[in-house]
């Protein structure tokens, strides 16, 4: 069940002037119909649809006081169908499977739940009716205001005549219209492998929904008991104190699931009241939910459940729950570097490494300003924030030209150079003498003396093995890097 | 696979090969603490996306080596003394299922036959620039072979220019982009 203006249906927006409402990334996301009428369509950009329709009134979308007004809705329909999934202000699954039986066929359960919804929030509600939420979401969609209901006999015949730019990935999308594949039909069609070994898990996600596969691409068994509980005592009051709370315990699912390789597609949000009386409400998302996607609808639930119809929650919040709902194991299919999922399974990789190495062993560095190769880095723990030492703009006369080496042993090793005339003449590596090929230096240090450093000359030195950075210091010869 | 005594080049080779795979972080596996970062930021790798993990034990080595694998986008590992054949051959194995490169450099050890895709080993370096106690060094030309799986079964020597700050020039013998796919 969609309602595609609600995001328009709030005190401020037009009523019959073009209205649109833009999301965070300023991309419309619902026109009302004096808009659409004017060519504003969802997904333009901010920009464009004001340039098509100059008189157009732009909302910012806010989800949470959407979803106040949404839940008197949600509400009305979870009292005729049970397990109501909530995607966005205005757009709900409902499972139907049982409800169909028990009011004795899908038309008569419509006709429920159309009398329901329009009298608590009107016109504007477009319902399609499928075996899985992708068909049903384009069913709603291809509805229009008068013919408001959807009803799809044969999902995959649905699907096959909804045009490609449907699966809504348009990175592949523009691809697959190159290729020929107009339609989802033609999509589905080719078979499932050819097209992830040509478009990688984007593709194999397009053929599934093509297909009508679109429950879960990866199922998982819950894992025992990853259900998040905080009790409050004394009981919150404050929106913004659950809110916070809700963060934390957002991260900690996605962590805990994360490290079983799972990510979680649908969420239960429980509440328990002082009162002991309980709440619950199901969210769902096509992607897997992130901990910030969970907070946020964690918090407009709670909002909707304190702001909404109902008894809100009375005397205050006495314990939250978040509970997994539907995981699939897509938290293992991630590609590195491509995102912020990425880069937390990246964060559990390294975090790993320095549970095994030691806090001390696993390190990045950043430049600093000095004269020495050892000196010009500054190091810390990975996971730590850096601290710039020396600046890094100033000259540091003194510094050994050229390029640097490559490694630098932490503590000099002793270097036994062999000199006639103050030139260097061979070099023992190991257990054999290489004769110098060619040298340059010395670069003189004269060492930070008021702390008792001496002066010391830097050569580089060349041999048939490599080139080395040796220092001399109070007659004694060191090999400070390796030109490797 | 990168072989070579320290002095002929193969750090450095290492480090340009790294910088070629963008995106993420990548990792070295330090076994000696030597890598010096400079060296790595010169030939192109962003300060925030290396990570070195520093391990000396052969026993928490491999460990250390797979976690890495598991979250960085390239990874350079040295094999400290002491290793088995068989810890490497797993992270071969490991590299490969994930589709990782692994670039393994060992220390002073012989390397089990088999495992890696390409061996490179560093033959000779030449340092251009310095004179007798005059100059800098500024340029080198290394002379490495190449052989193993990638190369069918043929040994191929292969010259390459490098002046520090950018990557490798290949002066004569097969082409960059082949060396550049080593893997295992």
């Amino acid at each position: 069940m969609w309602y595609p203006e609600w995001p328009l249906r709030r005190p401020g927006a037009p009523q019959d002037e073009p209205g649109q409402a833009v999301g965070a990334d300023g991309r419309v996301e619902a026109v009302n119909a004096v808009a659409y009428a004017a060519g504003v369509r969802r997904g333009m950009r901010r920009g464009e649809a004001e340039g098509i329709c100059p008189l157009v009134t732009t909302v910012e979308r806010d989800h949470s006081a959407e979803m106040v007004a949404f839940e008197r809705v949600v509400a009305e329909i979870e009292a005729l169908v049970p397990k109501v999934e909530v995607v966005e202000p205005g757009l709900v699954f409902v499972p139907v499977a049982g409800a169909v039986g028990y009011y004795g066929g899908e038309d008569p359960l419509v006709e429920r739940i159309v009398k329901e919804i329009d009298r608590v929030a009107g016109d504007g509600y477009r319902i399609g009716l499928a075996d899985g939420p992708f068909a049903a979401q384009h069913a709603a969609a291809g509805a229009t205001s008068d013919t408001p209901v959807h009803i799809v006999e044969d999902d995959a015949a649905f699907l096959a005549s909804l045009d490609i730019s449907a699966i809504g990935r348009e990175e592949v999308v523009a691809t697959f219209r190159w290729l020929g594949i107009t339609t989802l039909g033609e999509l589905a069609r080719l078979p499932g492998s050819a097209i992830t070994s040509r478009f990688g898990s984007v593709g194999l996600d397009a053929h599934r929904l093509a297909s009508g596969r679109d429950r879960l691409p990866n199922p998982r068994d819950l894992p025992v008991d990853l259900t998040v509980v905080e009790r409050f005592s004394p009981p919150l009051e404050d929106l913004e104190q659950a809110a916070f709370v809700a963060r934390a315990m957002a991260s900690r699912l996605v962590e805990a699931l994360a490290s079983v390789g799972a990510a979680p597609f649908r969420i239960v949000v429980e509440a328990e009241a002082v009162d002991g009386t309980t709440r619950s409400r199901t969210w769902r998302s096509a992607d897997p939910l992130d901990d910030r996607a969970i907070a946020e609808r964690v918090r407009w639930q709670l909002r909707a459940w304190i702001e909404g119809v109902g008894a809100g929650i009375r005397g205050g919040l006495a314990a939250l729950r978040i509970e997994p709902a539907e995981l699939s194991g897509m938290g293992r299919q991630l590609s590195l570097g491509e995102d912020a999922r990425a880069a937390s399974e990246t964060h559990r990789a390294l975090a790993e490494t320095q549970a095994i190495v030691g806090m001390d062993g696993l390190l990045q560095a950043h430049p600093q300003g000095g004269r020495e190769p050892g000196e010009r880095v500054a190091w810390h723990r990975w996971g730590e924030t850096p601290v710039r030492l020396r600046d890094l703009e100033a000259p540091w006369p003194g510094r050994v030209p050229g390029p640097s080496p490559t490694l630098v042993p932490p503590d000099p090793q002793p270097f036994h150079v062999e000199w006639d005339g103050g030139m260097p003449v061979r070099v023992r590596l190991g257990s054999r003498w290489v004769t110098v090929r060619s040298w340059a230096g010395p670069w003189r240090r004269v060492g930070r003396w008021w702390r008792g450093e001496e002066p010391g000359d830097q050569y580089q030195i060349v041999t048939s093995a490599g080139a080395f950075l040796c220092e001399i210091r109070e007659g004694q010869t060191w090999m400070v890097g390796i030109y490797d | 696979m990168l072989l070579g005594e320290p002095g002929l080049g193969m750090t450095r080779l290492g480090l340009v090969m790294l910088s070629g795979y963008t995106g993420g972080t990548v990792a070295y596996l330090d076994v000696r603490g030597w890598l010096s970062p400079v060296a790595a930021w010169e030939v192109g790798i962003e300060p925030d996306r290396l990570v070195i993990a520093r391990c000396r034990e052969a026993v928490r080595w491999g460990r250390a080596a797979a976690a890495l694998l598991d979250g960085a986008t390239a990874v350079l590992a040295e094999i400290p003394d002491g290793v088995k054949d068989a810890p490497i051959r797993k992270l071969a194995a490991l590299a490969r299922n994930r589709g990782t490169p692994l670039l393994l450099r060992p220390i002073s050890r012989a390397t089990p036959p088999g495992v890696a895709h390409l061996v490179l080993e560093a033959r000779e370096v030449a340092w251009m620039g310095a004179g007798d106690g005059h100059g800098r060094i500024e340029q080198r030309k290394i002379r490495i072979t190449a052989s193993g799986k990638a190369m069918k079964g043929m040994t191929r020597t292969i010259e390459m220019e490098d002046d520090g700050s950018n990557a490798l020039r290949v002066v004569s013998g097969v082409a960059a982009t082949e060396t550049r796919s080593a893997a295992g």
